[in-house]
């Protein structure tokens, strides 16, 4: 509209052009960029898109075509399965219910996860460094120590607790509440919070909250995935501790998947 | 070809369908995507920066790519399964040793489950380390929470459905983590079996479960996720500053 009159008649001199109208406070995405930092979605973000659903197909008709889907026998109510397992993502839980009271494994734990993740930008409500992977140098060696410290604590745990479960250590001595609920509570609890901890005690000053939660999520994820793999992999008939590969009766835990 | 392919599309019953020309131009692949049910939850334009292999590794797409083949499988799937005690077990092995592809189907439809639980986790810790859940964005990752657990439950109930030892002592072993809450965890059980153990009146639920309520509430939660991406500016990607 604007080309076909000259410049001159639209800018003259002493004409304001511009003026404030409002003063947005809202995350300016665009703040120092040209249309040419983005693409239209059609046609080539969609065809990205169209390709990466095409190549998942791909790889599970592969995939489906040399593993078959597991079917053992009818089910029968009277016969247990030796181990009986659940699926493997709940292999977490069930493996939790080896070490600790079932309310606490079973209830309390996972609805203080499922709690923790929903409040984790409640919490976390600072934008700086949103949009890169660990935010920043010292976030990923935060994270790379979290867990380094939960692969190696987690395994430390289950092996011990199982050597020495508190309940049957001090069957009679101590209140069932204390050796199946509170001692494998607290300990697990000390071992998962103990990053979080060192970062805003030790290291308060240069600690954000960022930091905090990528800490406790990590030692989260790696647990949740210490568990799950124990419980899936390394738990043979009796719910024993075994190797994977030397399981007794023919057992493989991947028949199960 | 070029006089018919304009015939075509300028035709009043071509112009009926779509309401943009050919998406050659910019108002055009703005309004392929606006005048779209579908495509209008994803944004127009999106940033270099958001379609980064390195950034979100496609896990979002690969998701509901797998809810999507899943879907298809599982209507399928439909076709040959009763939701019977006596009828069930005996329907997996018919499908799988009569019908033609009837293995490959199932096979499609287990191994598809396990990856979309695997893809859906891998996803949400992709969100969290690229720091992506920060405001504007923390519904969305309720959202997503929610659809994770809706993701296990869709696969769980899932898991019951051939009859086998290993669904039936499955669900007899997951179910009992449930019950272990004092004061509901009795009458969850009640509910979601039927009964006192794993039997009809729990097949039939689960399957209810796993056909149309779940799928229906994920359905629903994903459009909801994905139109909430564009509304609250795309990737986190876009707000990182050079």
């Amino acid at each position: 509209m604007t080309d076909s009159l000259p410049t001159k008649q639209v800018f003259t001199k002493g004409t304001k052009t511009y003026s404030l109208v409002e003063i947005v406070k809202a995350p300016l995405t665009m703040v120092e960029k040209g249309p040419d930092h983005t693409l239209f979605a059609f046609p080539i973000v969609a065809i990205l898109e169209l390709l990466l659903t095409l190549g998942m197909t791909l790889a599970l008709l592969i995939f489906s075509l040399f593993k078959n889907a597991p079917l053992e026998e009818l089910a029968n109510p009277l016969v247990t399965t030796d181990p009986a397992k659940a699926p493997w993502y709940f292999m977490g839980l069930q493996e939790l219910l080896e070490h600790m009271h079932p309310t606490l494994a079973g209830v309390i734990l996972p609805a203080l996860v499922v709690l923790f993740l929903i409040a984790i930008p409640y919490i976390d409500q600072d934008r700086t460094h949103a949009g890169k992977w660990f935010s920043t140098p010292r976030g990923k060696r935060i994270t790379l120590f979290s867990a380094i410290y939960t692969a190696a604590a987690m395994p430390l745990f289950v092996i011990l607790s199982s050597m020495f479960p508190p309940r049957e250590l001090f069957r009679g001595v101590l209140p069932d509440l204390l050796t199946q609920s509170v001692i494998p509570g607290a300990v697990l609890f000390t071992l998962a919070l103990l990053p979080a901890l060192w970062l805003i005690v030790a290291q308060r000053k240069q600690t954000n909250t960022r930091e905090v939660m990528l800490a406790l999520f990590t030692v989260f994820i790696v647990a949740a995935a210490v568990f799950t793999l124990t419980g899936f992999l390394f738990r043979g008939p009796g719910f024993k501790l075994y190797l994977p590969w030397n399981m007794p009766n023919g057992y493989n835990p991947f028949d199960g998947l | 070809m070029t006089t018919l392919i304009n015939f075509v599309t300028h035709s009043r019953l071509w112009r009926s369908f779509f309401r943009h020309g050919m998406p050659d131009n910019p108002l055009d692949r703005s309004l392929v995507m606006t005048t779209n049910i579908f495509f209008h939850l994803h944004p127009v334009k999106v940033n270099v920066k958001s379609i980064r292999a390195g950034y979100s590794m496609g896990l979002g797409v690969i998701t509901l790519a797998a809810f999507i083949s899943l879907t298809i499988t599982g209507v399928l799937l439909m076709f040959y399964y009763v939701p019977s005690v006596e009828r069930a077990f005996v329907n997996i092995v018919d499908l799988q040793t009569k019908v033609p592809f009837g293995q490959l189907l199932r096979n499609l439809h287990r191994w598809g489950a396990h990856l979309m639980v695997l893809i859906t986790v891998l996803h949400m810790a992709r969100v969290f380390y690229t720091g992506a859940y920060k405001p504007p964005r923390e519904f969305n990752w309720g959202v997503g929470v929610i659809l994770l657990i809706l993701t296990l439950g869709a696969s769980f109930t899932g898991y019951l459905l051939p009859w086998d030892q290993l669904s039936f002592w499955a669900i007899t072993v997951g179910t009992s983590i449930a019950s272990y809450e004092p004061f509901m965890g009795p009458i969850i059980k009640k509910i979601l079996l039927g009964g006192p153990e794993v039997g009809q009146e729990s097949l039939i639920r689960f399957y209810a479960l796993h056909i149309m309520i779940i799928p229906l509430f994920m359905a629903l939660l994903i459009s909801l996720h994905l139109w909430r991406v564009r509304k609250d500016g795309g990737l986190a990607a876009n707000e990182v500053k050079d």
